[in-house]
């Protein structure tokens, strides 16, 4: 047939008509918009049956209980548990976060060792087995005390283990993080003469005042700060902040007095200056401490304008301060410690603020500071230590902590890379790190690096391929929080200490294995005296007989509630403040600085071995982390006061270039009000160089900036601020 | 070669040329097509719009080329409605920029939409007190009116009449159109009122905010009023620059004079209106919702910044009062440079009108903790908004080889 | 089932956020994201592309050092009633073209089907709170964290928008559990249904409730004054809403003692305070 132009025209009219009014059109277009909305490439969560578990969060040392909600098998989400006398249904942005700790893709899967400079997968068997190889050619060969162990806590049961391993091992070097709780322990121990952590009366006390602790920025037991800023709102309790910046907690506090940051020391004693050239302590208090006339005499020594001048606070704003918090109608407590307390800080402002609460009373008072007994509860039987162990254990501790000059301390962490990068060869052999990424989180970050370079063999207990793991040589993956038991002892900021059990709400999802049980194992294969120290045949039943009665409670609630008496101390005595007057720690510095840099803490970003999670990573602000317009690199943004950016000739928005005699990096500026001319605040938590792209190369790591500066009574660091040049980029 | 396809009496560029004039458009119109396939296939992400800005250059662009593609319903109006015969000279032309403007919109209004593939349920589950529902159903109607209007036309091609098929239908058709214009009259001014109501509602966006008149906000009205004025402007610039390209006069300044003094009325009449309501809206209808007018201009720096003031009288006195002047003045539209001035700037006018009600409204702080939002259209935006104008001049190359849109031209342009 | 839903009382669930005791720690948003299956990209630090139905605004006095004071204010979804006399003329109800939100009177919850939604945005133009986000990209969680999605909300796909639901699907599994245990209603005194960051908030700032039930706290706080020429003004001098003067009838309610505070939930001229500004002419 001849098709001809018209039947051509007619045949695609009429077969158009044709298909229009037939369904497929409308089918089609039906079935595209179902495809849209059923796109394989978005999930769909599978239906199941909910259930919810109760355990205890381990992510921070704040020891909250949570809910865990459940589909199946799967956790969907985590809750704050109702009725837990720390948190009482409330939760933080980490302990929210954990499905995406557990689920994540920077978790490790499996035990690795490092062959030709990569971490490849390797059995438990054979991990355990070279390990213990090792270990025990190191005993043969006298070198037990060359055994070190870092960890993140030295409370619970788990660090316990480890501490116990390297001591029937015959090593001296557990070396844990030390935390401003350590130089109040020190503190505590010169003027009380217990060595016992604070403990902070805030529910009973009517007026709190604060040198620069981040109350409300991640400090202590978070969340349990959180609900007690709303008591003081319903109270009517009074907050001041003292800081060089307007952190959260001073944006919460009735009052936010700027102050020259590192003079925090000076204020104290201004305040005391006034109080005590006035008489307005509390006498009765007064009379049962010694050596306050020395006390008196020392204060007294500095006028109220020299105060003004270090400080940068007026006088009159001082004199009012001294007169509010010593007032006797008020229970008043002072608390020091800056940001969240990660640094232990310096031990003469300490000294200074616990020197104001006796002065108010406010010792071993209610709605005052108590010193606080410790965990109880580890009652293990005495270690049968053989010849090695105890010929290694002779050896001094490699941080030099507990002798000569740092008789007080216990545990020296940030003397450790100098050490070691001093020595002519390493004097750790064997490094084991749990619960800690010190490559990252700790000040001073090329000179640990480089130390941990340095030792020959570094065990990772990480669950996460963090900083340190990528440095290790042999990776022993811990399960995670939510899939492990461990016990919490929390007691900060709560007036009555809480044992926590935190249990498995899955089970282990991954090739990994509980720390407590790896160390059991270990010691295990190495036999002999070392194995007999551990008589448990796993962690759990470790754990089961340590908790004995209270076991059955715990796994019931979560949590077990124990009435904790404070612990007796002496008389409070202001000899050790006046010994220590002089030990200012000053930042560090070489001349030519235009800049104090200080570091912000933010319960928004971890700054520790947990990293910040992609849901938290999405509450920092645009203020903190900022891309550049290409959206490509990522920059911290350093916070300074519009007044110094003009003298700097920097605004809003800029890049600027941040050097200090540790490092140097780029940033960008943040113009603020809320900070003092003259200072620059940089957010702890940025700059990782591990995990994924959800945390990975965001901005800088203060650490790289910032140096650890040994305080000259403890050796603990006390760097709070550096001198830095801030430089138009 | 293809010579028989021309229209009669007229002379035409020889096809190798025509192709060669071609190319650089179709390269733009390419570049456009290529734009537009990233937007589909990888998402919105393509472009610089956020959630602040979740209507922009796109938005503009629709109501734009809708504005000025007011001319195909303001002159049918004239011209079948108020029997203003001497515009079927130009109607030929008014009705094909109409179609390639309200054609563009639709691809828009496709590119812009997250998904596409469901965009018929605005019909299918439709929200009648949605100003976009309205804009929705007479936009499509209208366009299948502009499309019949059209369609005459193609069937006019010489070759195309032979066929008595379709030269009956064609002639059938014209005897029909007055009827379509009509309708067309109708739809057209229902929706670009519509389009007008489409800010104008926005209670919680105190820049575009208007209070009602019936259902409708102010804008609703001075859209229609701005498209009808200012639309058969965009009209007469348009075949002012075909004249330039083709080196030929296509349509007697009689015709064009007629439609610019009407649209000079237009004008200014639209922007007396334009001027009350402004004055309204600054001392009436912002200090209730808490603003003084000068707040919903960026002024932190300079009047000068993006979104300053100066945008405001630019509109007002420079698009709209000084070419109503021109085009209402036998001297000004007899005069050409004045001439192409006031069509320019009239056109401008209602682009720079439909600007600031889209970009405005997005771009200021409402809340007082919020902040000015800066936008600039990233190129995959500016691509698919220039593809449209690529398309439209292949399309008005094509159809000015082939159709007789200028009925004047041979009388214009004897063939020796 | 209809007709058995008779019984119940018409709600109007709504929220009173107490400024002075949000912190700002941001908990509210990561429960909001965990408990809503919300997405999450490598960069976020684009807060103009980043889908947060909650977000903690920071915002100050405007003073200079020292004088400076910081306000948190967390942001979920208003749940707009809209202007008086049109119950349910919500901003963006009211102007999406394809009823892909709606306005539920039983609860006064304003909903969004994203499986409806085309794209359009005009309901984000039409909110001045910015409560509404847009799907830009695919969203993607990383190998293995899907896991943690719940199945009680869909997750979005591209080139939809989505906001803040006050965790509706929570409140159709309370409803469903009242149901189920023969009941027709909440318990008056117990607050069956909480949304995910009424829950979380380690402060208690955020009282969740019906809005109508004059023995629930919300009531309490607020006071709503539904004869009010702004409908549902509160009655507390501390509370406010934001942009109470557009007419949008929120049901998210402030409190705070700082006047600063209460001032910039509105945009107020020269002598006009919170207290005492000009109104329009209401003509019956």
């Amino acid at each position: 047939m001849k098709l001809d132009r018209r039947s051509f025209i007619a045949f695609g009219v009429g077969a158009s008509a044709g298909v229009a009014v037939t369904p497929i059109p409308w089918k089609l277009m039906d079935d595209l918009s179902i495809w849209t909305q059923n796109w394989a490439w978005t999930p769909v969560p599978p239906d199941g049956e909910a259930s919810y578990e109760t355990s205890v969060c381990t992510l921070c040392p704040g020891g909250c209980g949570i809910t865990v909600r459940k589909i199946d098998d799967r956790v969907v989400k985590i809750e704050g548990a109702d009725g837990n006398p720390i948190n009482d249904g409330g939760i933080c942005v980490l302990g929210l976060s954990g499905p995406q700790l557990l689920y994540g893709p920077t978790r490790i899967t499996s035990p690795m060792k490092k062959i030709k400079g990569e971490l490849k997968p390797i059995s438990w068997d054979q991990a355990l087995s070279e390990l213990a190889k090792k270990l025990g050619n190191m005993r043969e060969d006298g070198k037990a005390g060359s055994l070190a162990c870092i960890s993140g806590s030295d409370q619970g049961t788990v660090p316990e283990i480890f501490a116990r391993f390297l001591k029937a091992f015959g090593s001296q070097n557990f070396i844990c993080e030390q935390s401003s709780a350590d130089t109040y322990k020190i503190t505590n121990q010169k003027m009380q003469g217990a060595y016992a952590a604070p403990e902070f009366d805030f529910a009973n006390a009517d007026y709190v005042l604060s040198f620069g602790s981040g109350l409300l920025d991640g400090w202590g037991s978070p969340v349990r700060m959180f609900q007690a800023n709303s008591s003081w709102q319903n109270n009517n309790t009074t907050v001041v902040q003292v800081e060089p910046r307007l952190s959260n907690t001073a944006a919460k506090a009735d009052q936010w007095i700027p102050i020259k940051p590192g003079s925090e020391a000076d204020l104290a004693l201004g305040m005391a200056h006034v109080i005590i050239k006035k008489s307005l302590y509390n006498n009765a208090a007064i009379s049962r401490t010694t050596d306050f006339n020395a006390f008196k005499s020392l204060v007294l020594g500095k006028s109220l304008d020299e105060v003004q001048n270090v400080t940068g606070i007026e006088k009159k704003v001082i004199e009012k301060l001294a007169k509010d918090f010593i007032n006797p109608k008020k229970r008043s407590v002072a608390v020091a410690g800056k940001g969240q307390g990660t640094t232990p800080g310096s031990i003469r402002e300490i000294m200074a603020v616990q020197a104001l609460n006796a002065l108010a009373g406010s010792i071993n008072r209610k709605g005052g500071v108590f010193t606080s007994r410790s965990a109880d509860y580890i009652n293990w039987p005495a270690i049968v230590m053989d010849r090695i162990a105890t010929d290694g254990i002779r050896k001094k501790r490699i941080d030099e902590a507990g002798t000569g000059k740092f008789l007080g301390s216990r545990h020296l962490l940030n003397r450790l890379p100098k050490v070691i990068n001093a020595a002519k060869g390493s004097p750790v052999e064997v490094m084991f790190i749990y619960g800690a990424n010190p490559c990252y989180s700790m000040a001073g970050s090329k000179a640990v690096n480089k130390a941990i370079e340095k030792i020959p063999f570094v065990v990772s207990f990480s669950s996460y391929l963090d900083e340190t793991a990528k440095k290790a040589d042999l990776v022993l993956p811990n399960h995670t929080n939510l899939e492990r038991y461990e016990d919490v002892y929390a007691t900060s900021g709560i007036n009555k200490a809480v044992i926590g059990l935190s249990r498995p709400v899955v089970q282990p999802l991954l090739n990994t294995m509980h720390s407590g049980d790896v160390i059991i194992k270990l010691a295990n294969k190495i036999g002999g005296s070392v194995a007999k120290a551990f008589p448990w045949k796993s962690y759990k039943a470790c754990l089961k007989q340590t908790l004995g009665n209270s076991w059955n409670p715990l796994m019931k609630n979560g949590f077990k509630t124990v009435v904790s008496s404070p612990v007796h101390s002496g008389r409070f005595n202001f000899a050790p403040l006046v010994k220590y007057s002089n030990s200012v720690v000053k930042a560090e510095g070489k001349g030519g600085e235009n800049v104090t840099l200080i570091l912000k803490d933010s319960i928004r970003l971890t700054n520790g071995y947990i990293g910040s999670t992609p849901y938290m990573m999405k509450t920092v602000s645009d203020k903190v982390l900022k891309t550049d317009k290409k959206k490509k690199m990522f920059y911290s943004r350093i916070e300074i006061n519009p007044d110094t950016a003009k003298g700097l000739k920097l605004a809003d928005g800029r890049y600027a270039t941040i050097t200090t005699s540790k490092g140097s990096a780029k940033v960008m500026v943040t113009c603020d009000e809320g900070i003092m001319p003259g200072v620059a605040a940089l957010s702890r938590g940025l700059g990782h160089t591990a995990y994924d792209g959800y945390l990975k190369d965001k901005g800088v790591n203060v650490n790289n900036l910032i140096g650890p500066v040994e305080d000259p009574v403890t050796g603990l660091d006390a760097a709070w601020g550096i001198m830095a040049k801030l430089t138009r980029a | 070669m293809d010579s028989v396809l021309f229209p009669k009496g007229v002379k035409r560029c020889s096809l190798p040329m025509f192709l060669l004039g071609l190319i650089p458009v179709v390269l733009v119109l390419l570049w456009g097509v290529y734009a537009m396939l990233l937007c589909w296939i990888k998402g919105l992400n393509q472009t610089n719009m956020n959630d602040s800005y979740g209507f922009a250059l796109w938005i503009w662009a629709d109501l734009a080329v809708i504005a000025i593609g007011g001319g195909a319903f303001f002159s049918g109006l004239l011209k079948y409605v108020f029997g203003k015969d001497e515009l079927k000279n130009i109607i030929n032309y008014a009705v094909l920029i109409g179609f390639i403007c309200y054609s563009s919109a639709l691809l828009i209004l496709a590119i812009d939409v997250g998904q596409p593939l469901r965009s018929w349920f605005i019909f299918w589950h439709a929200n009648v007190h949605s100003m976009l529902t309205e804009v929705a159903f007479c936009l499509s109607c209208y366009f299948a009116v502009l499309t019949i209007e059209y369609i005459p036309l193609i069937l006019e091609n010489r070759k195309l009449n032979e066929i008595p098929f379709i030269h009956n239908m064609s002639h059938n058709m014209h005897g029909a159109m007055a009827v379509f214009a009509a309708t067309g009259a109708f739809l057209s001014c229902f929706h670009q009122g519509s389009l007008g109501g489409v800010p104008g509602v926005l209670y919680g966006r105190p820049y575009a905010y208007r209070e009602a008149i019936l259902v409708w906000p102010w804008t609703f009205f001075l859209y229609t009023w701005s498209a009808a004025a200012c639309g058969p402007c965009f009209t007469i610039l348009v075949t002012k620059m075909t004249e330039v390209i083709t080196r030929k006069k296509l349509v007697k300044d009689k015709v064009i004079h007629l439609l610019a003094e009407i649209s000079g009325w237009m004008i200014l009449t639209y922007i007396i209106a334009k001027i009350i309501d402004t004055i309204y809206w600054a001392q009436v209808t912002a200090p209730l919702m808490g603003f003084h007018w000068t707040e919903f201009f960026d002024s932190a720096r300079s009047s000068l910044t993006y979104h300053g003031q100066w945008i405001l009288y630019l509109e007002i006195i420079g698009c709209g009062i000084i070419p109503a002047l021109i085009l209402i003045t036998k001297k000004g539209r007899q005069n050409t440079g004045a001439l192409w001035f006031a069509v320019a700037m009239a056109t401008l006018g209602v682009c720079i009108n439909r600007w600031t009600m889209v970009m405005q409204p997005m771009a200021m702080p409402v809340m007082t903790f919020d902040s000015w939002n800066l936008y600039l259209p990233s190129w995959q935006e500016w691509a698919t908004t220039i593809l449209p104008v690529a398309y439209g001049i292949i399309l008005i190359a094509i159809s000015y080889r082939y159709l007789p849109i200028f009925p004047q031209e041979s009388e214009l342009n004897p063939s020796d | 089932m209809k007709e058995g839903h008779h019984h119940r009382k018409e709600k109007k669930f709504g929220m009173v956020i107490d400024l002075d005791k949000c912190t700002g720690c941001g908990a509210c948003m990561v429960a909001c994201m965990a408990e809503n299956n919300v997405p999450f990209k490598q960069n976020e630090t684009d807060k103009l592309d980043s889908i947060t139905w909650m977000r903690v605004y920071k915002f100050d006095n405007g003073k200079k050092f020292p004088d400076t004071e910081v306000c948190f204010l967390p942001r979920p979804c208003m749940h707009c009633e809209g202007q008086s006399g049109h119950s349910g003329h919500s901003p963006c109800v009211s102007v999406c073209p394809a009823t892909a939100t709606d306005y539920d009177t039983d609860s006064g919850i304003v909903s969004q089907i994203y499986t409806r939604c085309f794209g359009c945005r005009y309901c984000m133009a039409a909110c001045p709170y910015h409560a509404r986000h847009f799907n830009w990209w695919d969203p993607v969680w990383p190998e293995g964290m899907e896991k943690a999605l719940s199945p009680n909300v869909s997750p979005r796909m591209r080139g939809v928008v989505e906001k803040c639901s006050f965790c509706f699907h929570r409140y159709q599994l309370a409803m469903d559990e009242i149901y189920a245990k023969g009941h027709r209603d909440f318990d008056e005194k117990v607050p069956e249904y909480q949304t995910a960051c009424t829950q979380a908030c380690p402060t208690d700032a955020i009282v969740f409730g019906d809005l109508n039930n004059p023995n629930h706290e919300v009531n309490q706080i607020v006071k709503p004054d539904h004869n009010h020429r702004l409908t549902g003004k509160s009655g507390n001098p501390k509370v406010f809403r934001l942009l109470e003067r557009l007419e949008t009838n929120p049901k998210v309610y402030y409190l705070s003692s700082r006047e600063w505070v209460r001032r910039a939930g509105d945009n107020y001229q020269g002598e006009e305070t919170p207290e005492n500004y000009k109104v329009k002419e209401v003509h019956h």
